[in-house]
């Protein structure tokens, strides 16, 4: 590699769409779903600057570990929740393109994006109170529950492409946008599956705060928590992005800046069904969530990939 | 009184079936009736009331006359109220349980065990209520010796030795 | 999978007051339960025998914080029942209207924290905006939100006047508009139904065997309500139903208190519309003559029951209270066992365990960058311009 190609992928890595613009963007984005949620709740809402503070005020706070937990591995986990998001977005196209583009990185960034889910596990587990476990046990419940369809879900646009690269599943439909129209039911199938990777209402259940009080993080606490938090906020732009990248056309054919404000727009857009999803509905049982999610999501997901087959027999 | 017939009847029906373990059966008024009762007979009558249809045990209310220490089991069919008193000796205050007739007064009998100092034959030992963990055992608020004053003193003087 | 025993409280975020339960969980369901309880216990039995009858009726106020009103109802009936005072009529249907409005105000509580407890956040926040309404009507009847103390030993405190009443009766037809869209989400949101359905299970020989009360024991097909069996005050001159549900589950618990509401709202109108003329309180001596007296009275939770000795001076010989929520304890450890953990809570709140609120609040502007007190007409003004914004005027009322 030549410096000229460094700087730029150091920059893309470091400050966009890389870690920078992840954190900052994903308070944002946090920000965006408290308000809104607050504003169809009949609430005021917390001021932008909130996520930024909880985040600040965490930092400054002890950090506890518990005697019987495995110290290293309790205190790295929150990083490496937050290294593998970072690291699948090097393969999401912002812009027109992803820094890293290969044939079949949607597979190796769904499982990227699994290692966060695979960490709130671990950290639930080495925390070894009662309610982290139960806590732990259900972040791997819900794992088998959503991650299925969420992948059959992928699946269908990529068929459609022929390709499992991310970047050129979204210049296809960029290039055919009257395709996007019917990918709706998978769409929607991602949308509520993400909802479960992302750990938020109707599926909170690993860490139902009235049940379990803080699941699988009820044992962490000051700049852990709050990597882990941030980890999560992060997680969200990633998974917005990626629906984006592989059902929406990311960037519509647009490069440069002007590729910005059309993700900017259209991560919002999906962070507003997220937060509609959350104000809509009360919390299920985690038994209830693994029936719906094998009952209903999983074969939605299957008609999709079933009407993309014939789609693309019918385009030739 | 031509409107206390179901009282009467209540009240003349006990007195057929437990005499001589019944005494001072009153009506006080509408849905009210009140009676004393020997201790060693409690479970049987309750369990005999219960089948006439007083399904329904309100609460227990632990009581202290000075000589004698006691309660009342309220009982209910809904609308009528029997008040069953038993009293026991100060001395040795004993009243059997009842819970073979009514499972869901155990909080009720332990409330007469932790605050009156009663004790109930037959409750199965447990976690003390209502009081808390660290209140003295043997002391028993309810009972009109017992004073809040010299208690508070007690505690002020354990203070001042522990320091 | 092995077992795990899981404290559930005395602190704990379900909880709004301390008890605890010590839950034995195989993976997500739970194979045992205990109740323990006596973590609050404040002596109000004993420190009433050391004051005046009157002094009582303030300390017994403070039993529960919504409740407030059943326990002194209880108590002065009592009271008054031993010192044979006749109460006047327009007091009684005070008395009787403050039950209402303390009924609707604490099962749109309970809806709320139901709401909370199965994570339906938006539930809450909505049954709780509009439960400010009838807290505004109890604090222009009475001056508190929370407290009434609106009976005396002989009567009530405060007369009410005509532009009260029309007040309250505005306030009241828009609970009843909001309270029909509750009762439509209730009843029709999927998510509700698979929360609350065949979930904390009390079949009705349990519930009579248990002891229930209340909501609990008549969603269970009891038709248990003292308000019918033994009507008190002036319920036996209004007409309302004893509601019943069949289903034995936190969902009939949910219908039993919605539908409750709208019979409350009926009662409400009906005592505002034929409020009795006369005094509001007689005198009753200060001094009580020896004697027994049990009263029993249907509070928001069941059956709340109180016992009085009197011994011939101005103070009581001996007071026993049982709040309905200790009556109900009893079930909930029976709908606990074998259900799921994601359960618990909503089951122990389907009993509604009483718990306590606060008032007025300070607000940090940071424009201005110091601490305002606000008043409670600018609170209001704020509110309404708050909520104008999104559509909805209350300021019509």
């Amino acid at each position: 590699m030549t410096p000229d190609s460094i700087l730029p992928s150091l920059a893309y890595i470091t400050i966009f769409p890389g870690f920078l613009f992840l954190a900052v963007y994903g308070l944002y984005l946090q920000w965006v779903d408290r308000k809104l949620c607050a504003v169809m709740q009949n609430r005021m809402g917390p001021p932008l600057i909130q996520p930024l503070a909880d985040f600040i005020k965490l930092l400054a706070k002890e950090v506890i570990v518990p005697d019987a937990a495995d110290s290293r591995m309790f205190r790295l986990l929150p990083f490496f929740a937050m290294a593998a998001v970072m690291t699948a977005v090097i393969s999401i196209p912002v812009g027109a393109h992803a820094l890293c583009s290969f044939q079949g990185d949607m597979v190796v960034v769904i499982y990227l994006l699994t290692i966060p889910t695979v960490t709130f596990f671990l950290a639930g587990w080495s925390s070894t109170s009662p309610y982290a476990t139960v806590g732990a046990m259900r972040v791997l419940t819900q794992l088998f529950a959503y991650e299925v369809p969420l992948m059959l879900a992928l699946i269908g646009p990529a068929i459609l492409a022929g390709s499992w690269n991310l970047t050129e599943i979204s210049a296809f439909f960029a290039a055919k946008p009257y395709l996007i129209p019917t990918q709706l039911l998978g769409f929607l199938a991602g949308i509520i599956a993400l909802q479960g990777k992302l750990e938020r209402m109707p599926f909170d259940i690993p860490h139902a705060k009235n049940e379990i009080v803080g699941g699988q993080f009820t044992e962490y606490s000051g700049r852990l928590l709050a990597f882990f938090y941030l980890a999560i906020d992060m997680e969200l732009v990633v998974g917005a992005a990626l629906l984006n990248a592989v059902f929406l056309g990311g960037s519509l054919g647009l490069t440069g800046w002007a590729a910005i404000p059309v993700f900017l727009a259209k991560t919002l857009a999906i962070t507003f069904l997220l937060a509609l999803l959350k104000v809509l509905m009360a919390r299920i049982r985690i038994e209830q969530m693994v029936n719906f999610c094998w009952k209903y999501l999983a074969p939605a997901a299957i008609i999709q990939i079933l009407a993309d087959i014939v789609l693309k027999y019918k385009l030739g | 009184m031509t409107e206390l017939i179901k009282e009467e009847k209540i009240k003349a029906a006990l007195e057929a079936k437990f005499p001589g373990v019944i005494s001072n059966a009153a009506v006080q008024r509408k849905n009210r009736v009140w009676l004393d009762a020997a201790p060693a007979a409690l479970p049987e009558i309750l369990a005999w009331l219960k089948a006439e249809g007083f399904e329904y045990l309100s609460t227990v209310t632990g009581f202290d006359e000075g000589e004698n220490l006691g309660a009342f089991y309220h009982v209910n069919n809904n609308s009528m109220v029997v008040n069953v008193k038993v009293n026991t000796p100060r001395a040795k205050p004993e009243i059997p349980s009842i819970l073979s007739v009514f499972p869901v007064a155990v909080s009720y009998e332990k409330e007469l065990e932790d605050t009156l100092g009663i004790k109930v034959l037959g409750l199965p030992p447990g976690r003390r209520y209502p009081l808390a963990e660290d209140f003295p055992v043997g002391q028993y608020p309810l009972r009109k010796d017992w004073k809040t004053e010299d208690y508070l003193a007690q505690q002020a003087a354990l203070k001042t030795e522990a320091k | 999978m092995s077992k795990i025993t899981i404290p559930l409280g005395p602190q704990h975020p379900a909880l709004k007051e301390p008890e605890n339960f010590m839950l034995v969980l195989e993976g997500e369901q739970i194979s045992g339960a205990t109740v323990n309880l006596g973590y609050n216990h404040r002596g109000m039995e004993k420190a009433a025998e050391s004051r005046t009858y009157l002094q009582t009726m303030y300390l017994l106020e403070r039993v529960c914080g919504i409740c407030s009103h059943s326990h002194t109802t209880t108590y002065i009936t009592n009271v008054e029942e031993l010192a044979k005072a006749e109460i006047p009529q327009r007091a009684l249907a005070i008395r009787t209207l403050i039950a209402e409005l303390e009924r609707v105000h604490s099962h749109l509580l309970w809806l709320g924290v139901a709401g909370y407890e199965m994570g339906f956040e938006t539930l809450f926040m909505y049954t709780w905006r509009d439960r400010e309404q009838v807290l505004d009507c109890l604090e222009l009847l009475s001056g508190n939100r929370v407290h009434y103390s609106m009976n005396t030993i002989g009567g009530v405190r405060r007369d009410i006047s005509i532009e009260q009443k029309a007040e309250v009766s505005r306030r009241i037809k828009f609970l009843e508009e909001r309270t029909r869209y509750y009762i439509k989400i209730g009843t029709e949101e999927p998510t509700v139904a698979a929360r609350t359905a065949n979930v904390g299970m009390l079949p009705p020989a349990v519930a009579l065997e248990r002891g229930a009360v209340g909501p609990t024991a008549r969603a269970s097909g009891i038709a248990r309500d003292v308000r019918k069996d033994e009507p008190y005050l002036i319920y036996d001159q209004l007409d309302f139903k004893l509601i019943t549900h069949n289903t034995n589950d936190v969902f009939g618990r949910l219908v039993v208190r919605v539908l409750e509401l709208v019979e409350s709202y009926k009662m409400i109108h009906q005592i505002l519309n034929n409020l009795p003329e006369g005094p509001i309180a007689v005198k009753v001596p200060m001094k009580i003559a020896p004697g027994e007296a049990v009263n029993r009275y249907e509070a928001p939770r069941g059956e709340d029951i109180h016992y009085l000795k009197s011994n011939g001076t101005d103070k009581p010989e001996r007071v026993k209270v049982r709040a309905p929520t200790l009556a109900n304890l009893q079930s909930v450890a029976y709908m606990l066992e074998g259900g799921w953990l994601a359960d618990v809570p909503l089951v122990i709140a389907a009993i509604d365990p009483c718990m306590s609120c606060t008032d007025r609040a300070s607000v940090w502007d940071p424009k201005k960058g110091k601490m305002a007190l606000y008043g409670w007409e600018e609170m209001r003004k704020l509110g309404i311009e708050h909520y104008k914004k999104r559509g909805v005027n209350f300021s019509g009322l």
